[in-house]
């Protein structure tokens, strides 16, 4: 896919912004950006989570005004009011959030935007079309709520394709995909960077995508882009140490970067807890679902106090039901959860957490906070009757606690009293964690804490995982990243099919067996 | 007010502007020039149907405030609406539709004239007992759709909708059959089926200011608009209900759990509705005697005073004064010999022009962020 990288550089630029700059409230978004795209290449943009690429991005798509800056598209200033404005100039967007209506079928969902008179057959074949001509296949008269997220995405770019874009930006394309979806997405685009001379403009923060797809890389460092590069004259290590400002170095930090399990796994730590008695306790956990699936299907664990158990596996087999049980939110048709050995009833509103267990969930929208409260009421969520003298809040102690949290975890953000949804991905995540650290849990779950974010974060959330275990939290790590449990746990469990089939000691960890125990196959041990 | 509408979408350009006293007066121009405007087209709709928009106007202003014992009038309307609104308010934070207060309304007034007219006991007594039954009533009722919701999984938004046609009935049944509630008395004024009207001493005490009877009933309202205020922002009560508001999961994860804190959220949003009712009747509401067309209305306007008021119980206060003003206003118009309608047109109108100035700011906003572009580039 970089082949076209030595000629690309002569080619005249088709988009030139300068000195883009955005503020929100009193965080610099985007200041003083610069930024070429050229045709026949794919620039990829890389940077942690908050370091203004989507901002850029927003801008560069007329979803968003810039408070300074200027685009020159094909040697005309313009300026964008609306995104229409940059759609008629021939760029496209593909978001990260996608924009469809589950309910309509994909070429209504195209024809959305469309004015005037709709020819249902018109549109049909039009998707037909760009699905023979890029390899997006998709069935026009399929629902939307019954396509997988990579027949989703196809859809969101028949959708702005549909313009025949000359520039086409895509904001983490891939952070929802499967490897092989992501595959065939970067193929699309090679082809029509080749074939139709394409500017692409690919968003991400996984810098093994951003090495394999691109011509040449934008790294952004809050806000400022700190170092532009070919591809081809670019390491892992060099991009990785760019993005987050310094060399990073810590066990945690390595399983971003995508290095071998061999580099990961120095002896570590000798986990201190052998001989204790386990501070978390599920035995024989099942619950089916209305249809009478078994969804976990005698599922036992143990984690003692000061370890990090992680629990590997691959998706959809129970990880979810698991930490929702954790967090109150399903009852458990048989067995029990026990926390220091009593008895937690599973399902009633808040017992969990006053156990002590807290659970930092995979989507933190579904049960992890509430975007509409401020960041403050986040922050104090679960502890907010400590709060209260008779049930009236003591408000300013409430902000200096906030205070307090949003320094200690290094949350940026403009006050405690902004809508916690206005932060970016990474920060709402450490206000989750700020959250069940401040707690001061018997119990942490953390399922995939890491998803979706930039090196940096995952340094962070690491190190703050592993100090949490360390000062005598039993931690429950559940990730389909074997990467990250390698690099942080003490104990591996593998579920399967909702149950536990088996586990092995940081110290006599052997891949091929736990590849096994991943697709299902019990070797000669039984379960741990 | 510290509520936080919420941002669904990412923070539009020019959102954040650093005085914020140049807005709010900002603010309030737009919504008098939005409201003047409302009034310039009714004023040639008038015009257009043949009357002398002055009359019209003049009336609307007599009705609602100059005429003798208006302004007085006005407050009595204005204090169930307020109440109801109160109540929506409460649900709507809570998650909750509850849109039934026309209906609940009529249960807290059945419940006041029951005990107004077939208890005995001493009259400030049986008053005060009367307003707190005619809350538990409302909220009883409300309470119906809470056990729907959570037991059975009906939505409240329907549920407690077809329990005001239910409590029609309810009421019609009451007051037509003599061993419930229908008025005995061989020498009563009307031939139509109502209660007993509420003995004197049973009735909310008639404050005499300037001509006017002033309402006690609105000052139990506005007290109750600070008491929700205060709970909905100040409160752990009211931090939870929020909560439970944005996100049932965080709720139940944190100790609230929806059924338990989302019914005594409705049981409160009908209460209020109910207390409404018996102030209605309390307070001299068609003479203080029940029927089956009693509520006139007050419910739903509640309700639109709520949506209008963005659920913010402080701002609820002005807008159900408008409201108030426009409904007594009306009943002046019959008078000069203009069409009713043409008052429901006007009502129209206002209700428009007070969700225009939201859609103003927007807009104005996006163009300022678009006009600073302009100047640097």
């Amino acid at each position: 896919m970089t082949q076209s990288s030595e000629t690309a550089g002569n080619l005249p630029a088709v988009l030139e912004a300068k000195g883009m700059t955005k503020r929100f409230g009193s965080v610099l978004a985007c200041d003083d950006v610069d930024l070429i795209l050229r045709p026949g290449e794919i620039h990829g943009i890389l940077g942690e989570n908050g370091a203004g690429k989507s901002t850029l991005m927003k801008l560069l798509g007329g979803l968003i005004l810039p408070d300074r800056g200027s685009i020159v598209i094909d040697g005309k200033p313009r300026r964008f009011v609306e995104p229409l404005d940059a759609a008629r100039l021939g760029i496209g967007m593909v978001h990260q959030h996608y924009s469809l209506v589950e309910a309509l079928t994909v070429w209504e969902n195209v024809a959305l935007g469309e004015t005037g008179a709709l020819s249902r057959e018109r549109i049909r074949e039009r998707v037909i079309a760009i699905g023979e001509r890029y390899g997006l296949e998709v069935d026009p008269d399929a629902h939307v709520r019954d396509l997988s997220a990579g027949l989703r995405q196809r859809v969101e770019i028949i959708k702005s394709l549909r313009r025949e874009p000359r520039i086409i930006i895509l904001d983490e394309p891939t952070s929802v995909l499967t490897p092989e979806e992501s595959e065939q997405l970067f193929e699309v685009l090679g082809d029509g960077v080749r074939r139709e001379g394409w500017a692409v403009a690919l968003v991400s923060h996984k810098l093994e995508e951003v090495l394999q797809a691109t011509d040449r890389i934008t790294i952004m460092r809050h806000g400022r882009v700190v170092e532009q590069v070919l591809t081809a004259e670019a390491d892992a290590p060099s991009l990785a140490r760019a993005m987050v400002g310094r060399p990073v170095t810590l066990r945690a930090g390595t399983a971003a970067i995508g290095s071998t399990f061999e580099q990961m796994l120095d002896p570590g730590p000798e986990a201190s807890s052998d001989g204790r008695s386990p501070t978390l306790e599920i035995a024989d956990a099942t619950l089916s679902a209305p249809d009478g699936a078994l969804l976990l299907d005698g599922l036992s664990l143990e984690v003692r106090p000061g370890e990090i158990v992680g629990v590997a596996g691959v998706e959809g087999n129970g990880q979810t039901h698991l930490s929702e049980v954790l967090s109150s939110l399903l009852t458990l048709g048989g067995g029990g959860v026990m926390v220091d050995g009593v008895e937690i009833p599973t399902g009633k509103a808040g017992a969990m957490a006053s156990a002590g267990v807290v659970v930092i969930p995979a989507d933190r929208y579904s049960s992890g906070c509430v975007p509409e409260m401020t960041v403050a009421e986040n922050l104090l969520l679960s502890s907010m009757h400590k709060m209260a003298t008779r049930g009236i809040l003591r408000r300013d102690e409430i902000t200096a606690r906030a205070l307090e949290l949003i320094d200690q975890f290094d949350i940026h953000v403009p006050g405690p009293d902004v809508p916690l949804g206005q932060l970016s991905g990474g920060n709402q995540q450490r206000v989750v964690l700020a959250r069940a650290l401040s707690f001061a849990p018997k119990v942490l779950v953390a399922h995939q804490p890491t998803r979706g974010l930039d090196v940096g974060a995952i340094e962070y959330i690491g190190e703050r995982l592993r100090a949490a275990a360390d000062g005598g939290i039993g931690v429950l790590l559940i990730s389909t990243d074997l990467g990250e449990i390698a690099a942080l746990a003490d104990r591996i469990v593998v579920i399967y099919r909702g149950a536990i089939i088996g586990g092995m000691d940081r110290s006599e960890f052997d891949i091929e067996r736990l590849g096994l125990l991943l697709g299902g196959s019990v070797g000669a041990e039984g379960a741990a | 007010m510290s509520e936080i509408e919420a941002p669904a979408e990412p923070p539009v350009a020019g959102r954040s502007i650093a005085g914020r006293w140049l807005p709010a007066l900002e603010m309030t121009f737009i919504y008098l020039l939005s409201i003047g405007g409302a009034l310039l087209i009714s004023a040639v709709l008038v015009s257009i149907t043949g009357n002398s928009w002055q009359t019209v106007f003049g009336a609307l202003l007599d009705g609602a405030l100059l005429g003798p014992g208006r302004w007085g009038e006005t407050l009595a309307v204005a204090a169930p609406m307020l109440l109801v609104a109160l109540g929506m308010v409460i649900g709507v934070k809570a998650g909750l539709f509850n849109i039934g207060q026309e209906g609940q309304l009529l249960m807290g007034a059945m419940a006041m004239a029951f005990v107004g007219t077939k208890l005995d006991g001493p009259g400030g007594l049986l008053l005060i007992g009367g307003l707190a039954l005619g809350m538990v009533a409302g909220g009883g009722y409300a309470a119906l759709a809470a056990v729907m919701r959570f037991r059975r999984g009906v939505p409240e938004v329907i549920s407690t909708l077809l329990l005001v046609f239910i409590a029609f009935q309810v009421v019609g049944f009451a007051v037509t059959t003599d061993w419930v509630l229908r008025d005995l008395d061989p020498g009563r004024p009307s031939r139509a089926s109502t209660s007993a009207p509420l003995p004197d001493d049973v009735r909310l005490p008639i404050v005499h200011i300037f001509g006017n009877e002033f309402p006690v009933g609105i000052i139990i309202a506005l007290i109750l608009a600070g008491i929700v205020a205060f709970m909905l922002n100040r409160t752990l009560w009211g931090f939870r209900i929020r909560v439970l508001g944005h996100n049932p999961k965080v709720a139940h994860k944190i100790g609230v759990g929806a059924s338990r804190m989302g019914t005594r959220a409705l049981f409160l949003s009908g209460g209020l509705a109910g207390l409404a009712g018996a102030v209605m009747l309390s307070g001299g509401g068609s003479a203080y005697r029940l029927s089956p067309g009693f509520s006139t209305n007050i419910g739903w306007q509640g309700l639109l005073v709520a949506l209008l008021a963005q659920s913010r119980p402080l701002v609820a206060i002005p807008m159900a004064l408008l409201f108030a003003s426009l409904r007594t206003g009306a009943g002046f118009l019959a008078a000069t010999g203009v069409e009713r309608k043409i008052v429901d047109v006007v009502q129209g109108l206002l209700v428009l022009a007070l969700l225009v100035p939201p859609a103003v700011q927007l807009i104005r906003e996006r163009r300022r962020a678009v006009a600073s572009v302009g100047e640097e580039s």
